[in-house]
């Protein structure tokens, strides 16, 4: 990838985040396009965890919305605090201004990023949560990078264009629109080879053959049929976190087919009492 | 740059635009992509905005610069429209072989691989005869002899026997549907649950009415008085029993979560219980049904405003519906038939439906599906039918 002379620093992974290189010229090119990045995938794939990750690697501060269903947009831009001002103007002891309504606008999530003043990393996370409408007017916003504050009818105009992740756990489809405007990226669950590394940088002391053994475990525990919510990323990391801090435990018990903590790998009672019947059946690894 | 691959991929049917194709181009002139792995990737994030296209972005990536073959879909598609030929030829034998031209007792003894495996040379044959239109029907030139001796009753696919013989197909069948057509994504389950909410002010008293108290602050010359009013919030009550247990409810399963990650979602009071085929003594509150059984008597004690939306496929042995000991949990026998308690719970609550993931034409072909529509209004778990539900569930209000 060349660089261009004036555009910011290449991202290239983090502190405890194992990028696969597809998706670094992802996150790249459109930084560069300034668009929006969507991405989807299964939870636990480390959606979230890449503008963390952006964020720390170019040393841009993180400004997170978490979309919410019954959201509104205005809610993510600014709000107008009535009520401060109502007892403002009656009380008059706040150094406000009451006339001045600028001094009872807070700003959104959104608004916040448009106003700082360096560079940021706008999460948006879960869109698919919230309603057709607000999704694209959100993305309305964006395109333009600004917004009226409809009590001022002031303009609120970003200083510097922030570099947008927006998640999705694909509940709902999105919208065409709104498709148009983003680039998209589906992160697919990490291979074991993958997996490894994450392991590594999580627990860079580790002992290979815990994690040998707990990653095959953990595959093959995955490839049971009938599970609702398949354990992800974030549960094996505190499964093995479990593991390492017992005692009493042994790698090699896991050969055995002894499992212990099945309970921070499955979440769901239905989903525990069927891994622990097939797992006490046959052996795994 | 890249026309023509840009072409290949709208050909192939991704939904790709030609702003994004601008954009790409402006990657391009900008100097981003350097490699063909970079462009590989960058196209991909820039152009093809659902994962479901991914793979066959692939191929036309394969084959735009590799030169690797898009692989035929004649035959996938082929495959397809014999299964729907199976389909129509369960519904109506007649009318099937008529329209290939051939004596239908010929079929009929034929298994339902056979059949396909029939249909698809038939298929075939006039795929070329017709230049690629796959136009089978109204091309015999032969008459049907003998269709009028037909009889549905000896044969081995048709009539009382073809639920247990094609019952792969049909299952198989229905299950494409959800998921092709889509019928029910949770977007449109939102839309339709939504018409449920009946919206009264119930909740606390926790919005300001910005109008009022400036109305009452001036009144009061001045000294600040706050006027707050009811949020809104549903008062709807809702009790949601879902089937989820045997194998018949299985391809259902993911349709059904859809819809209970809504119901949970929409209302503010909503219970959800779990039963296994039909209802019996009780109803469970965790998906396992073993912990937290709950008493269908005990339904009695709350409010008969509740809405009751049973999710079911209401398929099952005759006798699990009317015999006295039908429950195949030996624990739950108190003697009543489940279709006597069933009624209960219809008495009790009034406002209740049924919705049903099976096709609604195939109802006709379960005996216990009918029998259930008889005591619950029944819709099929479909968008329309949800319509339907939720405009009965109204109208009884």
């Amino acid at each position: 990838m060349t660089k261009q002379p004036d555009t910011h620093p290449d991202f290239e992974g983090a502190h405890k985040y194992v990028l696969d290189s597809e998706l670094a010229s992802i996150v790249n090119i459109s930084m560069s396009l300034e668009m929006p990045l969507l991405l989807k995938g299964e939870p636990g794939t480390g959606k979230t965890m890449l503008a963390h990750a952006i964020s720390e690697s170019l040393g841009m501060p993180l400004i997170v919305l978490n979309v919410k269903s019954s959201m509104k947009l205005v809610e993510a831009l600014y709000q107008y605090d009535t009520l401060t001002r109502l007892n403002d103007s009656r009380f008059g002891d706040s150094k406000r201004d009451v006339s001045n309504i600028d001094e009872y606008i807070k700003m959104g999530k959104i608004g916040q990023a448009f106003r700082s003043d360096e560079r940021t990393v706008l999460l948006i996370d879960e869109i698919d949560k919230a309603d057709t409408d607000f999704q694209d007017d959100m993305l309305d916003v964006l395109d333009q990078m600004e917004f009226d504050i409809i009590e001022t009818d002031r303009t609120v105009r970003a200083k510097h264009r922030p570099v947008i992740v927006i998640t999705s756990n694909a509940k709902k489809d999105l919208s065409d629109p709104f498709l148009g405007r983003c680039n998209f990226h589906h992160i697919a669950f990490p291979d074991p080879k993958m997996m490894r590394k994450i392991i590594h940088v999580h627990f860079p002391s580790i002992d290979t053959k815990l994690a040998e053994n707990t990653i095959n475990a953990f595959y093959s525990m995955r490839e049971i049929d009938g599970i609702e919510k398949k354990p992800a990323t974030r549960e094996l990391i505190n499964w093995i976190r479990a593991l390492d801090a017992d005692p009493d435990f042994h790698a090699k018990d896991l050969i055995k087919g002894k499992l212990p903590y099945m309970g921070i790998l499955f979440k769901k009672s239905q989903d525990y009492q069927r891994a622990r019947e097939i797992t006490s059946r046959r052996k795994l690894i | 740059m890249f026309i023509n691959f840009f072409y290949k991929l709208k050909e192939v049917g991704i939904p790709v635009t030609p702003t994004s194709f601008l954009m790409l181009q402006k990657a391009l002139q900008k100097g981003l992509i350097t490699t063909i792995d970079d462009f590989y990737t960058c196209a991909r994030a820039i152009l093809v905005k659902s994962e479901r296209y991914f793979d066959l972005y692939d191929q036309v990536f394969a084959y735009h610069f590799e030169g690797v073959p898009i692989p035929d879909d004649k035959g996938f598609e082929i495959d397809e429209i014999a299964r729907g030929m199976l389909d129509e030829w369960l519904q109506n034998p007649e009318k099937v072989a008529d329209a290939l031209g051939v004596d239908e007792s010929e079929l009929a003894d034929l298994s339902p691989e056979e059949l396909i495996e029939y249909f698809k040379k038939r298929l075939e044959e006039q795929t070329e005869r017709h230049e690629g239109g796959n136009k089978w029907i109204g091309t015999g030139g032969t008459s049907p002899v003998g269709h009028s001796g037909y009889h549905p009753g000896g044969m081995r696919v048709g009539g009382e026997s073809r639920n247990k013989s094609a019952v792969k197909v049909a299952n198989e069948r229905r299950y494409k549907d959800y998921s092709t057509r889509g019928p029910l994504t949770s977007a449109s389950i939102g839309e339709a649950l939504k018409r449920l909410r009946n919206m009264v002010p119930e909740g606390p008293k926790d919005q300001i009415n910005i109008d009022e108290t400036i109305k009452k602050t001036m009144k009061n010359g001045g000294e600040i008085e706050l006027i707050f009013d009811r949020s809104m919030r549903d008062r709807l009550k809702v009790i949601l029993a879902i089937d989820n247990g045997g194998w018949s409810m299985d391809p259902y399963i993911s349709l059904v979560q859809t819809l209970f990650d809504y119901a949970r979602a929409q209302f503010k009071e909503l219970k959800v219980c779990f039963f296994h085929n039909t209802i019996y003594d009780y109803v469970w509150e965790d998906p396992s049904r073993y912990k937290k059984p709950m008493k269908v008597d005990d339904f009695t004690r709350l409010d008969p405003e509740t809405r009751f939306i049973i999710v079911g496929d209401a398929s099952m042995a005759p006798y699990e519906l009317m015999a006295y000991d039908g429950s195949i949990h030996i624990r739950e026998r108190s003697g009543k038939p489940s279709i006597e308690r069933l009624r209960f719970i219809r008495d009790t609550f009034p406002h209740s439906v049924w919705l049903n993931p099976v096709a609604k034409e195939m109802w006709n072909y379960t005996q216990t599906i009918q029998a259930i529509a008889g005591i619950f209004p029944m819709f099929e778990l479909s968008l329309d039918g949800l319509e339907g539900a939720v405009e009965y569930m109204r109208s009884t209000r």
